[in-house]
């Protein structure tokens, strides 16, 4: 019989049977267990449809928490054109709500996509429509929320802020400078589909959108608010081409405000210019800065020890001669004989030439270079300027001395308050910055802090100190008077710039300026303010500017609580100028003898008696004569 | 005839041929209501379909187990004649039907009959005459095995001109697989074996591009859209499901991922709702019938009975393997449908006659 053989054979077959299936069941538990991660992932990313979720984008806060940007809320039509059923009436009807045409319609409708935006018109919708749509019920149409860029203070700050496109990107400014930063993630709605993009019905997924991070700024918005409104009063009352103001916290960089003119409205960027929206003139401008840029040389001087402000002397006969050109004071026959000090205030040009030769072009344009000019600040925005020097092998003594006065080089505004800000506070040379923090969106705790960061020391304090000195007096005494407030001690220096066009200076076309600081002794705020060509006037910067400023400082004493000072310098008084009066200490007087220390006040009772028990103003305060001081009497006394 | 003592039937096997046809139904209703929907507007159109195969397939099978199996041996050469006619019939335009490409069923209403699938099981039963009547010769190829081997490429281009090369190709390797059982020397196999080797060294050289075609399956994300398509969408089923599946009803690659998901990728479904554990399941009845049909097979006591139960279970594991082994991505897409399991009415019904045989055949027994 041949079984034997037929059975050994049937054995090996399914011995061969039994393997094979072996086989298959571990490709398959390959497959399903080994496997399952890569091939799950690649499944679920064919099966699920993303319906994106914009997510908000981080707010922009000043340092006080006020909100300077932030977000509406709004919805836009999605269509997913494989859930359509009837793609004729869904094409009317949409085209009937959004006001387009119906073929236009179509072409979305009937649009071979998994997800379909209709752009623009579907964008950004108001609640009436969303609503009309959301009531058709259609399907494969949704709403999905859209968040729009908010400007709570429209043109305040509108060149820093900057502004957003369509799709919320970043275009100009911080918006665009930390674009990386304030974009959060898209979250989704995920649902699953067919292979024909019909919704199944399984559980959709909701992943959150992941919220920006929000930025606050070293900005403070009082103080931002009253230098906007100020660039307005300026901008109505001398209409100027340009006009900017930068307030700087002296002792670490923080920019407290910063504005300038012409401005836009960031919700209405495509109606501007592009000059208009690019540039940012405080760190943008670059032109000559006058006799603000005195204070360097002045510094320079004093700490180099080759001058006593108040012993030496000059005479200006008005006007000096260096090598073969004659260099002319602003004041026509000069200013005579003065000392250090009144070259100062006076802010004599021939004076500040025979500083500048003092010192010798090295020396000089060392300090020039330490204080940062001829290069970018660093500070953290876009589209900086860097200003131009001499190239110290050019310089001459002409060179040499139209520099030590401020013209023949150029500067920006942030590098001029940067600069000043240093030659006050103790010769300390900060790196201006904008961006306090970066914060996470939720709970707004602190992710990034940026710190005041030194770049070198420049002067001693020593030095630093009679520059405050010197400066106070201008403001006292000289050029920079009409910036003065009563007690909080102003120090600064005005300036008044030729523009040059065309390798020439223009006639009767001037960039006006002043820097001023206070209080004098222990400065907490910089002012700068710039008008260029400013009409009508008599373009001086202490006659313009320095009003501008010194309302910006006023807002200051409030918004940073600066207390009275003592010990200021009191004002040097033209004959239009009122004068002030020191009040004296009558408390626990009679009223007789406090008449005759109070004569030149008038004087208002409260309480009855005959000793003075409280006086208002208190002793040592400066207040114009005719003023009123009021005292409360009571009984007793001798 | 040889007349036996009646034993009861393969009870164990009669169970599992019974518990996996009808989870075949099971799983063709849910991988097919989606496709047959949108089709036909009639999601239960395929489940309906082969459940009347399904009822008729069981009758078959009872009465076929009550027909003594030496019944096919007298009638065998007019059984292969009767297919083959109707092989060449079916060739016929206006006879013949086309289908998925193929011109290779008869139609009757909407429902298909495939000659092929009855050439198959006419073919193995004149096989296992041949071979039982002619197993002194067999060692002699020429005289024993060349005739056989001669009639099975007849039939083999028969089904090739319609064209079916899954079918085509499961008939030659069962005749292949029954002369290796009846004990056909080794050097025969290795020989043919030899002619293949040497045919695809031939296909290499002949069209490099072709051979990367096929090896596609090796690494199906080359050609995502094109030759790896079905493949991919395949392992998407299986692959999520992991160890339990997604449950019963609840594929995601039968919405329209996976085309005809209730033909040749059932398997896929079945493991993307069942997961590891269903697999394991299936599997384990597959070789339930494949080991019980052998057994019966060594247990006959008769040669022709013995070709007839081991050809009819070779053919049936082979199509088995064929087909896991293209789902799971194994071997190259070849077409060929799971027994039991997919959507096929002729295929049903002969797997189920089959079956009735060899239950017919396990009655009789050492």
């Amino acid at each position: 019989m041949f079984f034997k053989g037929i059975h050994s054979r049937i054995k090996i077959v399914l011995f061969v049977f039994i393997m094979l299936m072996i086989l298959i069941v571990f490709k398959v538990f390959y497959i399903q267990v080994i496997d399952y991660e890569r091939l799950n992932k690649y499944a679920s990313g064919l099966w699920s449809r993303n319906l994106p979720i914009e997510a908000n984008r981080g707010l922009v806060y000043d340092r006080n928490g006020v909100v300077l940007a932030d977000n509406l809320t709004t919805t836009s039509l999605v269509l997913i054109p494989n859930q359509i059923i009837n793609k004729e009436m869904t094409s009317s009807k949409l085209s009937k709500i959004l006001d387009v045409s119906v073929d236009e319609m179509k072409k979305h409708v009937y649009k071979k996509t998994s997800i379909e935006r209709v752009h623009p018109e579907g964008r950004r919708l108001t609640y009436d429509i969303a609503d009309e749509i959301l009531s058709l019920n259609l399907p494969g149409v949704y709403l999905v929320k859209e968040a729009k860029r908010n400007y709570p203070f429209d043109t305040y700050m509108s060149h820093t802020l900057g502004f957003v496109g369509i799709d919320n990107q970043g275009l100009s400014g911080l918006e665009l400078m930390y674009d990386d930063y304030l974009t959060g993630s898209y979250g989704a709605i995920k649902y699953f589909s067919d292979a024909k993009g019909k919704k199944l019905q399984l559980t959709e997924i909701y992943e959150k959108p992941q919220d920006g991070i929000n930025v606050t700024l070293t900005i403070n918005h009082e103080i931002q608010l009253a230098l906007e409104r100020e660039l307005d009063n300026a901008l109505s009352k001398y209409n100027p081409d340009q006009a900017l103001g930068i307030v700087m916290d002296p002792n670490n960089g923080e920019i407290l405000a910063l504005s300038s003119r012409p401005n836009f409205s960031p919700s209405n960027y495509q109606d501007y210019t592009v000059e208009e929206i690019n540039r940012n003139l405080p760190i943008w401008a670059t032109y000559e800065p006058g006799s603000t840029f005195k204070i360097i040389t002045l510094a320079s001087v004093l700490e180099e020890k080759l001058i006593d402000l108040e012993k030496d002397t000059f005479h200006d006969s008005g006007s000096i001669k260096v090598e073969n050109a004659r260099l002319r004071c602003w004041k026509h026959g000069g200013h005579g004989s003065q000392t250090y000090l009144e070259v100062v205030e006076n802010s004599c040009n021939p004076g500040f030439v025979s500083l500048g030769l003092k010192l010798g072009k090295e020396t000089l344009f060392e300090y020039i270079n330490n204080f940062g000019f001829g290069k970018k600040t660093g500070v953290d925005l876009n589209g900086e300027g860097s200003g131009i020097l001499f190239n110290l092998d050019n310089v001459g003594p002409v060179e040499l001395a139209t520099t030590a006065f401020g013209q023949g080089v150029s500067v920006t505004p942030i590098q001029q308050i940067t600069a000043v800000s240093a030659a006050i506070n103790g010769g300390y040379l900060y790196k201006p910055y904008i961006v306090k923090s970066l914060n996470e969106p939720v709970t707004n705790s602190v992710i990034k802090l940026n710190e005041s960061q030194l770049v070198r020391k420049v002067i001693s304090e020593d030095t630093s100190s009679k520059v405050r000195y010197a400066l106070e007096s201008v403001v006292s005494n000289g050029t920079g008077r009409p910036a003065y407030i009563e007690n909080y001690r102003v120090g600064g220096k005005t300036g008044t710039a030729q523009k040059v066009k065309d390798g020439r200076y223009m006639v009767g076309n001037y960039i006006v300026s002043f820097i001023g600081f206070m209080p004098a002794d222990d400065p907490k705020v910089v002012v700068y303010i710039a008008l260029d060509n400013a009409k009508g006037v008599t373009q001086y910067g202490g006659t313009i500017a320095g009003p501008i400023a010194r309302n910006v400082m006023l807002e200051t004493i409030d918004v940073l609580n600066i207390e009275k000072r003592k010990g200021g310098m009191p004002k040097e008084y033209n004959y239009l100028d009122k004068k002030y009066a020191t009040v004296p200490s009558v408390v626990g007087m009679n009223v007789k003898d406090a008449m005759k220390l109070l004569k030149s006040f008038k004087v208002e009772f409260s309480g009855s008696g005959n000793t003075i028990m409280y006086q208002s103003p208190s002793v040592g305060e400066r207040i114009y004569e005719g003023n009123v001081v009021r005292l409360l009497l009571t009984e007793g006394g001798d | 005839m040889v007349r036996l003592k009646k034993q009861t039937i393969d009870i164990l096997l009669l169970i599992t041929i019974i518990t996996i046809a009808i989870f075949g139904i099971i799983m063709i209703y849910s991988a097919s209501y989606i496709w047959a929907e949108y089709k036909f507007n009639d999601p239960l159109k395929f489940v309906k379909n082969q459940t009347l195969f399904f009822v008729i397939g069981m009758l078959l099978l009872y009465i076929v187990s009550k027909i003594n199996y030496y019944t096919y041996f007298e009638y065998s050469n007019m059984l292969l004649l009767t297919c083959i006619i109707l092989l060449i019939f079916v060739l016929i335009p206006g006879i013949g039907t086309v289908r998925n490409g193929s011109r290779s069923w008869f139609g009757i209403g909407s429902f298909g009959i495939q000659p092929s699938e009855f050439t198959k099981l006419a073919l193995i039963i004149f096989t296992s005459k041949y071979l039982s009547k002619n197993i002194k010769d067999i060692k002699d190829i020429k005289k024993g095995v060349l005739p056989l081997i001669i009639l099975t490429l007849l039939i083999f281009g028969l089904i090739m001109l319609q064209p079916d090369f899954g079918t085509g190709t499961i008939i030659v390797m069962t005749i292949m697989g029954m002369l290796f059982m009846s004990g056909v020397k080794f050097s025969f196999f290795m020989r043919i074996g030899m002619v293949g080797i040497l045919g695809v060294v031939g296909l290499i050289i002949a069209a490099p591009y072709r051979v990367a075609r096929i090896l596609s399956f090796l690494n199906p994300w080359k050609d995502p859209l094109g030759s790896g398509f079905q493949i991919i969408q395949s392992l998407y089923a299986i692959g999520p499901g992991g160890i339990f599946g997604f449950g019963f009803g609840n594929s995601r690659q039968k919405h329209f991922y996976l085309p005809e998901p209730q033909t040749d990728f059932i398997f896929s479904i079945i493991s993307e709702e069942f997961g590891f554990l269903g697999v394991i399941i299936i599997s384990t009845l597959f070789l339930i019938i494949i080991i019980r049909g052998f057994t019966i097979a060594r247990n006959c006591k008769d040669l022709f009975g013995k070709f007839l139960v081991s050809g009819i279970i070779f053919g049936l594991a082979f199509q088995t393997v064929l087909n896991l082994m293209v789902v799971v991505g194994l071997i190259p897409v070849t077409g060929v449908t799971l027994p039991f399991l997919s959507y096929g009415g002729s295929s049903l019904l002969i797997t189920l006659a089959s079956m009735g045989i060899i239950l017919n055949v396990s009655r009789y027994q050492k």
